[in-house]
């Protein structure tokens, strides 16, 4: 685990060496908090995007929602879901589902205005999604695009925490049980009817903090028991 | 924040007391929030620490306890936890802990206070006393003020106004030596039916007599008497008469109960005006009276047991309406008035008159104007110290026998703990009496009290009120004194709690129990009354009608004008509900009763009676330091 701790720590300064000044340096420069500090006192940001598909060569970001976490309370009021306008037009199937209309698109800001305030948001935080591999994807994919570096990050998957927590009660998870409404309705967290990034990150955020509270450990749980790599 | 967060400013815009504020704050609110999980058994804060936000539960319950570990409150779903505290300057008193896995959002202090400032409303909600509270969330609800003073309406007027509100002229007067003619006369050129007859030597202003048109028709016309007679021969002397302080509902029940038409009214003593049945009928016709009328009408127990059937039909009028409940317990407790009354006239027919002066006497509910549905009955007899068993014991026994029978008979039932006249206990002389409230009152306990406290809520009904008016103010002699009696009577009227609060669909009660209906009259009413005698007796009022007393023991200084305004609200509050309540159930072909079902209540419903319910523990509060019934 050491190893592990001292790879991700010196790729980071590494990266931050080599980076162009920009907004992906500025990320790099803030230290990401060490992987044996206890859980509630680090910083989360929920993050959630919505996406024309899952393969991130291909497909595009449509919109990003996030909320932080700090001091084991989910705050509201800097919460944000912001729109992001396609390069090309959404495909029908996604609209619908989405509800995010074409119209609504075009007026939004392209993905280079967009991505700065993200990884502003996100500097100093640790990333917490439901299912993080999409997250992790298209936003590591568009900073080697647009700043020519990876976003090399832990994030905080509740999707596996949920995943850990159904196995050690030696039950196999069906896929749908590890979804995200499934997945809250267990911890007696209510059902959002919404659905956008933003309120899907929320969801996650207070998903997460339930997961933790359930944790039967003596101690609070550490951050690299909480994260993947 | 961002606009979106919809969903949560739906949720807390869905809860009192946030359902009061604009959109603009409600949005600003919604995005103050942080969102936290709280595990079951974890607690939220505890006592000392310090508290920096509201609490607002999403999902899950939350109980608060007192350092000792007794419960004080639980909520669910849409309540808060932490309001004391933050009002305290944020140290906590209390623990509050999860009692389920729980969502809550904490709204920040600053927030919390900066709607506080801005939205009254918002601030009265978490005013630690009820009272003010309970004024304007009524006032919200458009109900109007304590005593009904709502929608005009013709049957709660006749309890608003008084006889002095309805006198429209100065009396029309005449000398008693004038002459028929003169009267006749005198009567044309006013376009009055009556005369009161007033002695010009008779400084005093009282009515000598009463002349009628009616008079003039059967007295002289039909009997040919002539015209230079003198008034006082024909009119009637010594009328009967109210006073300007009476209720318009009072005289309409003297005139139908005597068949009068005209009805002198007396203010300080002086003649001040007469009211006549045209004033009466002009105003309204109504069915309470018209019921009373019919009472007396009937000749058996059974004719007025099917006469009182319509009773429960003129609740459900009277509630619909708007007639306030003072209004309503005044009404009810009239007929009730009415049936023992006219019981009364027909075993007197039977029996023959009484052998010495006596007066019957309503206890509890009926003797405070504060009948509802029809109850079981009270009352008690209370005869002149010439009473020789021996000589008069028999008839007493079956003229009581033969009232209280009847009373069963009209829907009164026997009631259970035999407080009633034709107990041998309760039909006694005034010298036992007044021997009984000695001993209640000089050597107090627990137990007898309890018994008795029915007792000191007395009202004379028919016979010789003088007798009545006597043994009251050898009581109330007695207890404006008695610290010690006092102490007891405030201990017993401790005995009985309001609920702590609701959780979901349960009554919370102190000690952990719960029950799924809510008793309004033991719970709510009761408390109130209790507290009422207690003011009462130690002002040394004779008032015994709560909201009477009230009044008045908050004139001698008794209880504070706040609390007896908070008290009023409170007891109007829950009488109100009652009555609501009892109406549904007899339109349902139920049988009304006491407990309503928390499910039937709206959330602004159950927010009320909790503050209806903070005014009598605060007030109880005060009574128990005041007493210092802990001692007991």
């Amino acid at each position: 685990m050491l190893r592990h701790v001292l790879g991700l720590d010196m790729t980071r300064r590494a990266l931050w060496l080599v980076g162009k000044p920009g907004p992906m340096r500025d990320y790099y420069q803030e230290d990401y908090p060490t992987l044996d500090t206890p859980w509630h006192a680090v910083d989360y940001l929920a993050i959630d995007l919505e996406t024309t598909g899952l393969d991130p060569m291909h497909d595009e970001i449509l919109s990003v929602g996030f909320a932080p976490v700090r001091r084991g309370a989910v705050h509201m009021a800097e919460a944000r879901h912001i729109l992001v306008r396609p390069t090309r037009p959404v495909p029908e199937q996604t609209a619908i589902i989405h509800g995010l209309l074409d119209d609504r698109l075009a007026a939004a800001p392209p993905l280079e205005d967009v991505l700065p305030v993200v990884l502003k948001a996100m500097t100093g935080l640790v990333p917490l999604a439901h299912y993080a591999p999409v997250e992790r994807r298209f936003l590591s994919h568009a900073c080697k695009r647009l700043y020519g570096q990876p976003l090399i990050v832990p994030y905080v998957d509740t999707l596996r925490l949920e995943q850990r927590s159904v196995e050690r009660q030696q039950e196999t998870a069906t896929k749908g049980a590890l979804r995200l409404n499934a997945a809250r309705e267990r911890y007696n967290l209510p059902r959002y009817r919404a659905h956008n990034a933003m309120m899907d990150a929320i969801a996650a955020a207070e998903l997460f903090l339930a997961q933790v509270a359930h944790m039967d450990t003596k101690r609070p749980p550490r951050l690299d028991e909480v994260s993947v790599g | 924040m961002d606009v979106e967060l919809i969903e949560i400013r739906e949720f807390i815009a869905a809860h009192h007391p946030f359902d009061m504020l604009p959109d603009a704050s409600l949005e600003k609110a919604a995005g103050s929030l942080r969102g936290l999980y709280v595990r079951q058994g974890k607690c939220l804060f505890q006592t000392d620490d310090t508290v920096d936000a509201l609490y607002i539960v999403r999902t899950g319950a939350l109980e608060t306890r007192d350092p000792s570990g007794e419960m004080l409150a639980r909520v669910g779903e849409g309540e808060t936890a932490g309001a004391a505290a933050l009002l305290r300057g944020g140290r906590a008193v209390n623990v509050v802990e999860a009692i389920e896995d729980s969502l809550v959002y904490a709204m920040p202090a600053e927030t919390f206070h900066t709607l506080r400032q801005h939205h009254k409303q918002f601030a009265y909600f978490f005013q630690p006393a009820g009272g003010e509270r309970l004024r304007s969330g009524r006032a919200v609800a458009g109900q109007g003020g304590p005593r009904g003073s709502g929608p005009a309406h013709a049957h709660l007027d006749l309890m608003g106004i008084h006889l002095g509100d309805m006198l429209k002229r100065a009396p029309v007067t005449i000398p008693p030596d004038a002459t028929i003619r003169e009267a006749g006369a005198r009567m044309s050129e006013q376009s009055v039916s009556c005369l009161m007859v007033v002695d010009p030597a008779d400084s005093g202003g009282r009515a000598a007599g009463i002349l009628t048109d009616r008079d003039l028709r059967n007295r002289v016309v039909a009997k040919a008497l002539p015209y230079d007679t003198p008034v006082s021969e024909v009119m009637t002397p010594d009328p009967l008469s109210l006073t300007a302080d009476d209720y318009l509902f009072d005289a309409m029940l003297l005139m139908t109960r005597h068949n009068i038409r005209h009805l002198p009214v007396m203010k300080d003593g002086k003649l001040a005006g007469v009211i006549t049945n045209t004033n009466l009928v002009q105003t309204q016709n109504t069915s309470a009276v018209y019921l009373v009328g019919d009472i007396f009408k009937r000749d058996t127990a059974e004719g007025m047991r099917d006469a009182l059937e319509m009773v429960p039909e003129l609740i459900l009028q009277l509630v619909e309406t708007g007639a306030s409940a003072h209004n309503i317990g005044h009404v009810i407790s009239s007929l009730s008035d009415a049936a023992t009354v006219r019981l009364m006239a027909l075993a007197e027919m039977r029996l023959g008159p009484a052998p010495v002066p006596f007066v019957w006497l309503a206890a509890g509910s009926q003797a405070r104007h504060e009948q509802t549905a029809r109850s079981d009955q009270d009352n008690c007899l209370l005869m002149h110290d010439s009473y020789d068993e021996t000589k008069h014991g028999e008839y007493f026994r079956a003229f009581t026998r033969m009232v209280c029978d009847g009373l069963n008979i009209c829907g009164y039932v026997y009631c259970p703990g035999e407080v009633m006249a034709m107990t041998d206990q309760w039909r006694q002389p005034l010298k036992v009496w007044k021997n009984y409230f000695s001993k209640w009152i000089d050597q107090p306990d627990p137990k007898s009290l309890m018994l008795s406290s029915v007792f000191f809520d007395m009202r004379p009904i028919y016979g010789n009120h003088a007798l009545f008016h006597d043994l009251r103010a050898f009581v109330l002699k007695k207890t404006s004194g008695s610290k010690i009696f006092l102490a007891y009577l405030a201990s017993n009227a401790l005995s009985r709690q309001p609920p702590l609060g609701f959780f979901r669909n349960l009554v919370m009660i102190r000690g952990g129990e719960h029950a799924n209906t809510l008793d309004l009259k033991h719970r709510g009413i009761v408390p109130i009354v209790d507290l009422a005698r207690v003011y009462a007796l130690d002002a040394g009022s004779p008032s015994v009608n709560t909201l009477d007393r009230l009044e008045t023991a908050q004139e001698k200084g008794a209880v504070s004008k706040d609390g007896a305004a908070d008290l009023r609200d409170a007891w109007d509050f829950i009488s109100t509900m009652r009555l609501r309540h009892q109406a549904l159930r007899i339109r349902e072909n139920k049988r009304a009763d006491h407990y309503v079902s928390l499910e039937t209540l709206s959330n602004f419903e159950r927010s009320q009676l909790k503050d209806a319910f903070s005014v009598v523990k605060t007030m109880q509060g005060a009574l128990a330091s005041a007493y210092q019934t802990g001692r007991m």
